[in-house]
């Protein structure tokens, strides 16, 4: 992890395990049915105030805790097209998969890149601790693949045209 | 513009058939296998490589993953050192998507020499494939390949297709049992309309391999085998076993006519030493006819599985809903290169005529049964049956409004291709 | 295989086969850019007599920068003067008349294998043409510009002047992501030539949106942002001798096949990259879940449920 952005990670880190208290709450509208009020909305009397950390406004979090579920959503650096291009691919990839990645959300929140919906059975099943590894993790690394794909990408292209272009002299 | 042909690639366990529609043959048949660079060990840990800095153009860093070949010569290369084969599909499935990924990729623009932005694709994909595989088989065509439209067939419903060419077929429907028997299992699979009947469907551990191994078993009991190199015997067997066989009406009839005039009978097969070009030759006699009759008398080749296949194509019937069945029993199609025996229809459809019939009589009461019928159908194309199904298919001017077009598909996600359409079935 | 061959694969594999084991034959195949062939024996009875037919989008423009003559000199007396209905041309091959030993056997399928690239290597072989009689002459005047339009949208254009062809390719791409790995790679393609190794190759100019200077009359030009000139300079040591020259123009002529190939290659590593990654994040997240005690369910006739 590059110093610089362990701040970032840090406080990231400090705001969701704070977050991730959450209880069982069965919906107060419908009975018998128990929801993710982050996402229903419904009963604005259990949602809590979201919270933005933003590195810059490039690269931002975004936390909706509520009584039951909590809601993560992260914009990811994106320095030009490329990356652009590259990060919307493999966060779509991801998404795609989102079936056995049990906290992954299919669709980001408006404005983000990826988000993650936690519930209060993922903090009963799992590791709570272990899940904000997962999420820290995920962030950390997101930025170095994508860097590197970019890099890979460029050097590809570079070795594609150097052959292309050296066979001309035989 | 005139539209170009659309491709069919039927990618099964062994071999992969490719080619373009309308044609009657598949241009290319070779093994689904990729050698690649680096063993199979140090795949798991490390992952793709990362290239490291952009260096001299000599080590063509960075461009390993193109370093690879398919099909024929993947097997060539097996021996190159720092080269692996692996083989991507197993059991029908899809298991390595990378490898996968990179077999089309080379099997597209190498051997096909098309640009798949031009083109609409028909893949095939075995009964009971998860809906996960053909997503992501999907995410590969469009995303990596951008191809014009994509549409995936169950391979039996292709095979169902297939027999259309038989002059015997006189109805174009989509019911009817197919026997699929390749390389390494045979399938039993009942289709209704155009829909896999996947609860009935029945597996039989016999197929061509297992042929070939007893052919190889009877010519060494036989003492045959001695002139043969060792290597050679399992090709030999493989040989004779293609060229030679059929099936017989009547096993113990066979057998005497053999024993009265084994001259007329019995072939002579000559070979060649693969290495050291020594002419070698053997006499062919009862294999001839014992080596599909594995089929219906399995108790002569295996002692675990016993159950003939007249029988367990009778037990996926009666599995079947019962008003398809019928349409079952009336329209059993051969499919792929193990049920290319000669009169293997005609046997099959006598034995499981009798086990109907047979229950038949058997049932009492007032009302009697007016009878089932019974047929077999096998045709010319039965070897890549599933594949001309395909270039059928695809050929036909409905297909293209069948297929998942690539505005389709950036519209909505890999998931359209959850959705299956039947389609070219006159019922 | 980095670089793309310049023979079709199906000509030689089906000829090949043929010549083991004559039979009648009928199937149709394609090429890069859209190019169909179609291979047939016409009479069922004689199977060594076989037509091979092509269909090449921009016929008519090839027949004026000198096909015809190009594939006469080539084949001779190979070509049927009445080409088969909706093809452009037509070879006629017979099987019994191909050359015995191995050797100038395979040459010979090989370069009937060679048929669609020596169909498209007229307009340059014109242009090479042109160059000469310009450089003799000293004069400053330039060759006619020829349009090539191998794509429906896209384009070659192929000028000679005194010192150098230039050889245009217009490029376009259909999506997004392809578009914006193709202008990396385009990119490399300018910059490769600051490399040791590239110094004798052809200068490369890459314009988005904007045509370069030599095509601005022309009108019907695509200016979206989708579009872009790739520009190909060839000095005459790429084209001095045959030898050069026929290797120079095989190369050329894939160069969108070429790019378009590896912009794909690409692609599919980065799936590679990325199922690995997303495999990487799987182990992670897995370790969080906690070990659940599973207990076997029986229902009612003892056989285990399974939970899938």
């Amino acid at each position: 992890m590059s110093n610089v952005l362990r701040p970032y990670l840090a406080a990231v880190r400090s705001t969701l395990t704070a977050a991730l208290t959450l209880e069982n709450f069965p919906s107060q509208l419908v009975e018998r049915h128990n929801k993710p009020e982050v996402e229903c909305g419904t009963s604005k009397e259990v949602l809590l105030n979201p919270l933005m950390i933003s590195r810059n406004e490039n690269e931002r979090v975004l936390i909706e805790p509520s009584v039951n579920s909590i809601r993560l959503s992260i914009k990811i650096k994106q320095a030009d097209e490329i990356e652009r291009i590259l990060c919307h691919k493999f966060t779509r990839f991801m998404m795609q998969r989102a079936e056995s990645f049990i906290v992954l959300r299919r669709k980001p929140v408006k404005g983000y890149d990826i988000s993650f919906l936690i519930t209060n059975t993922h903090t009963e099943t799992m590791l709570k601790h272990k899940i904000v590894d997962f999420i820290i993790q995920f962030m950390e690394e997101v930025d170095k693949e994508i860097s590197e794909m970019k890099l890979s990408l460029n050097s590809r292209a570079r070795i594609v045209a150097e052959s292309y272009l050296t066979a001309f002299n035989t | 513009m005139s539209v170009l042909a659309p491709i069919i690639c039927d990618n099964g366990t062994g071999y992969s058939k490719i080619g373009f529609a309308g044609n009657s043959d598949p241009s290319f048949v070779f093994p689904t296998a990729i050698a690649t660079r680096g063993q199979a060990a140090q795949a798991s840990r490390a992952g793709p490589q990362i290239p490291s800095k952009p260096g001299h153009l000599a080590s063509k860093r960075g461009v390993e993953d193109l370093d690879f070949f398919i099909g024929d010569e993947a097997l060539a290369n097996a021996k190159t050192p720092g080269y692996g084969v692996h083989y991507p599909i197993r059991h029908g499935m899809i298991e390595n998507w990378d490898h996968m990924e990179r077999y089309w990729e080379q099997t597209i623009f190498k051997y096909l020499r098309a640009e798949p932005e031009d083109h609409y694709f028909l893949l095939t994909e075995p009964p009971l494939n998860p809906p996960e595989n053909r997503e992501q088989t999907a995410e590969i065509f469009f995303e990596s390949f951008n191809i014009k439209g994509l549409y995936i067939a169950v391979q039996a419903v292709l095979a169902l297709a297939a027999s259309w060419s038989s002059n015997r077929v006189t109805d174009r429907t989509l019911t009817g049992t197919v026997i699929d028997s390749g390389d390494g299992v045979t399938h039993v699979i009942p289709c209704a309309e155009g829909y896999v009947i996947g609860s009935a469907i029945k597996h039989i551990p016999i197929a061509g391999r297992d042929i070939s191994q007893f052919v190889l078993n009877l010519l060494r009991e036989r003492g045959e085998m001695a002139a043969v190199p060792p290597e050679d015997q399992l090709r030999v067997a493989g040989k004779v076993k293609e060229n030679y066989s059929y099936v017989c009406q009547d096993i113990v009839k066979e057998f005497r006519k053999y024993d009265a005039e084994p001259y007329k009978y019995f072939e002579r097969f000559e070979g060649e030493h693969s290495v050291t070009n020594r002419k070698y030759g053997i006499d062919v006699g009862y294999e001839r006819f014992l080596a599909p009759e594995i089929f219906f008398n399995p108790e002569i080749y295996s002692s675990d599985f016993l159950t003939p296949l007249p029988e367990i194509v009778d037990d996926v019937i009666q599995q079947s809903p019962i008003d398809v069945r019928r349409g079952l029993y009336k329209n059993i199609v051969l499919s792929g290169g193990s049920t290319m025996f000669q009169h293997f229809g005609q046997r099959l459809k006598r034995d499981l005529k009798q086990l109907v019939d047979r229950r038949l009589d058997t049932g009492t009461g007032a009302q009697k049964s007016s009878g089932v019928e019974v047929d077999v159908i096998s045709h010319k194309r039965q070897r890549y049956a599933v594949w001309y199904g395909g270039s059928l298919m695809a050929s036909l001017p409905d297909f293209y409004s069948f297929c998942h077009t690539k505005e389709q598909y950036d519209e909505i996600g890999p998931s359209i291709c959850r959705r299956y359409q039947i389609f070219g079935s006159a019922t | 295989m980095i670089l793309l061959e310049p023979h079709n694969t199906i000509i030689v594999t089906t000829l090949n086969d043929k010549l083991l084991k004559p039979a009648t034959l009928d199937v149709q195949f394609v090429d890069y850019d859209g190019v169909r062939f179609h291979l047939s024996t016409p009479d069922r009875k004689v199977a060594n007599i076989i037509h091979l037919s092509m269909n090449i989008r921009c016929w008519n423009e090839l027949v004026r920068y000198g096909a015809n003559e190009v594939l006469q000199r080539e084949y001779g007396s190979l070509i049927l003067d009445a080409p088969e209905a909706d093809y452009n041309v037509t070879l006629q091959l017979d099987l019994e008349q191909i050359p015995q030993d191995q050797e100038s056997r395979d040459a010979f399928i090989m370069s009937i294998a060679l048929f669609k690239r020596n169909a498209l290597a007229a307009p340059f072989e014109r242009a090479f043409e042109t160059q000469k009689e310009l450089e003799s002459s000293s004069s400053t005047s330039e060759g006619d510009l020829m349009e090539i339009h191998y794509r429906d949208e896209e384009a070659i254009y192929i000028r000679a002047a005194a010192d150098r062809v230039t050889v245009i390719f217009s490029t376009q791409f259909k999506e997004e992501t392809d578009r914006i790995f193709g202008k990396v790679f385009l990119q490399e393609f300018v910059d490769a030539r600051r490399q040791p190794s590239c110094q004798n190759a052809p200068q490369v100019l890459y314009n988005n949106r904007e045509p370069p200077l030599e095509l601005r009359h022309l009108s019907g030009l695509q200016n979206t942002e989708d579009t872009g000139y790739v520009t190909f300079v060839l000095f005459p040591r790429h084209f001095g001798n045959a030898t050069t020259a026929g290797g120079t123009i095989s190369h050329i002529q894939l160069f969108r096949d070429y790019l378009h190939y590896h912009i794909k290659c690409s692609k599919a590593y980065m799936h590679s990259r990325m199922r690995h990654r997303v495999a990487e994040f799987q182990k992670v997240l897995n370790r969080a879940k906690t070990e659940v005690a599973t207990t076997d369910r029986k229902t009612a006739s003892g056989r285990t449920m399974l939970v899938r």
